[in-house]
């Protein structure tokens, strides 16, 4: 069966297929027709393998994400298990309070987890966010590296923040608080306060910004 | 029957009038730019006094070329930032004078929602993702409950101060964006620059200075040139992307000063393609700073309930976009 598109990105095609008889996910990085082929063909390869070694160390820290089926490098594709579930973003206008509040704060602890095992995301928005039982599973780490640094970490967090805010208005102020509640428990409050402190510090630095 | 606004820009460079009807018909839009020396960027102190100097001559040419008698227009709109203080002082001052002698109400305006509404006008469009570029700006921009949202920016420079600053260390003077474009043009050799994309947003820092340093190393004008336009332009077209892929829209539009640059929206247009969305962008003289509009986006506010009394108008340098309270987009 050839694989079916299921979502076009802004970086990659999302199919499903088959792999050794599994269902199967196929995120193929398509050459970028605006981007110089120089330029697009480094980035595309560049990002396949590191996304490829993320998420393996995303499951090493403890934090639900597809298994690896293969790696096709000329191909800039990765086939990796299909999660069954809804996305987050799809979901969070319908929630409840309680359950908001519940689904974020575990989504403060994942994040947490990446960060203290020294991954940053790169790309938390609610729509790479799959609600499989119960549980997140994090997908697309695409734009994921290896760092600790304090601002990395931060950035990591405003784009959460941002999504949260530009998406998800009625929820974003309840969502956050109950992210950075889950963030605090693993990643300690000391911790927490440091990346608070840093995220508000970019802010800052944003054009016209009034920090809230 | 028609109704007449006027509107008044100083945020930056630009003094600009400018006598629009509510049907959205520009009937003068009269500037002055100020032009900083040979290799320096705008000093706000001079700007407002290149724009006190032009006040009176581009008011007479505004109301004079639109064929609208002063006691005809019904409010008077300024842009109350975000920009520069001294220059959005200038503006302000002669939008409560004229507001004040008219007897007619005084409508703020945010700069950034002007360049939005004015394009969205033009264009025809409804309810796009919006991409503004400019000196002051580098947004990726949505409507939601409200509020025009901004779903990605830049973390330091705008796109506008990256050719800027750039250009200005090649020694030309602010904007530099036209020259860097035509020496673009003479080149197709790329020279690895640092492409930097952070989920949404963008990074430009790293990519200026290695853009001096090849600079500096003797690379010419023009294969720097060709190479920090292809980097920073498909930064910015990828992030657009990602809002659009993300919100699902079916239109993009492009506006602020950068917009004019040809590069840059056959990456969008390109880009658009894909996502069978449609591409639109303001004419060139509407693409940047102008008076038209303040005027425009002041008739959306004014008919909405919008205005100031004088006496308590302001303006604010930081005035940010996803603060303003967007009434008639409901």
């Amino acid at each position: 069966m050839a694989p079916m598109l299921l979502y076009r990105g802004a970086e990659a095609d999302i199919l499903m297929g088959r792999w050794q008889g599994m269902r199967a996910i196929y995120k193929v990085r398509k050459p970028l027709a605006y981007r110089l082929p120089v330029l697009d063909d480094a980035i595309r390869r560049q990002r396949t393998l590191r996304e490829a070694e993320m998420i393996r160390q995303a499951k090493q820290a403890g934090v639900p994400s597809p298994y690896i089926y293969d790696v096709d490098v000329p191909r800039s594709t990765l086939v990796m298990e299909y999660v069954e579930g809804e996305r987050l973003k799809d979901e969070a206008a319908s929630m409840g309070e309680d359950e908001a509040r519940q689904v974020f704060r575990e989504f403060g602890t994942d994040v947490a987890r990446l960060h203290s095992a020294g991954i940053v995301h790169g790309d938390l928005t609610t729509a790479n966010v799959v609600r499989r039982k119960g549980a997140l599973v994090f997908i697309d780490f695409g734009l994921s590296f290896r760092t600790t640094r304090l601002e990395d970490q931060a950035v990591d967090l405003r784009l959460i923040k941002e999504t949260l805010v530009g998406a998800h208005p009625a929820v974003s102020k309840l969502a956050l608080e109950a992210l950075l509640k889950g963030y605090s428990e693993v990643a300690g409050a000391t911790r927490s306060r440091a990346v608070q402190r840093q995220l508000r510090g970019i802010e800052r630095r944003g054009r016209y910004a009034r920090v809230t | 029957m028609s109704r007449y606004i006027l509107g008044v820009e100083s945020t930056a460079h630009t003094f600009s009038v400018s006598i629009v009807s509510s049907e959205g018909k520009i009937l003068s839009n009269a500037k002055s730019v100020y032009k900083p020396p040979e290799g320096s960027g705008i000093h706000p102190f001079e700007a407002s006094l290149s724009h006190l100097a032009s006040a009176a001559p581009v008011l007479s040419e505004a109301t004079g070329a639109s064929g609208v008698g002063m006691r005809d227009i019904s409010a008077v709109a300024y842009a109350k930032g975000p920009g520069l203080g001294p220059c959005l002082r200038v503006g302000a001052v002669v939008a409560r004078t004229v507001a004040s002698s008219l007897g007619v109400p005084l409508v703020p305006v945010n700069h950034a929602v002007g360049h939005i509404e004015l394009g969205c006008m033009l264009t025809g469009v409804r309810d796009p993702v919006v991409l503004l570029v400019s000196g002051g700006h580098t947004m990726i921009i949505a409507y939601a409950g409200g509020r025009w949202r901004i779903l990605g920016e830049s973390l330091d420079l705008t796109l506008g101060q990256l050719l800027d600053q750039f250009g200005r260390h090649h020694g030309l003077a602010s904007p530099c964006g036209r020259a860097i474009e035509e020496a673009a043009a003479g080149s197709s050799s790329y020279l690895r620059l640092p492409y930097s994309v952070k989920g949404n947003d963008v990074s430009f820092s790293g990519l200026l200075t290695a853009s001096k340093k090849l600079l500096d190393a003797g690379k010419s004008f023009s294969d720097v040139s060709y190479s920090i336009q292809e980097t920073a332009f498909a930064m910015v077209t990828e992030v657009t992307e990602r809002a659009l892929a993300f919100t699902g829209k079916r239109e993009v539009i492009i506006v602020g000063g950068v917009a004019a640059n040809r590069r840059l929206s056959r990456m969008m247009s390109t880009m658009s393609a894909r996502h069978s969305a449609r591409l639109a962008a303001a004419p060139l003289e509407y693409s940047g700073d102008c008076g038209a509009q303040i005027a425009w986006t002041g008739w959306l506010a004014y008919k909405s309930g919008v205005s100031v009394p004088v006496a308590e108008s302001e303006v604010t340098q930081s005035w940010r976009l996803d603060s303003v309270d967007i009434a008639w987009r409901n």
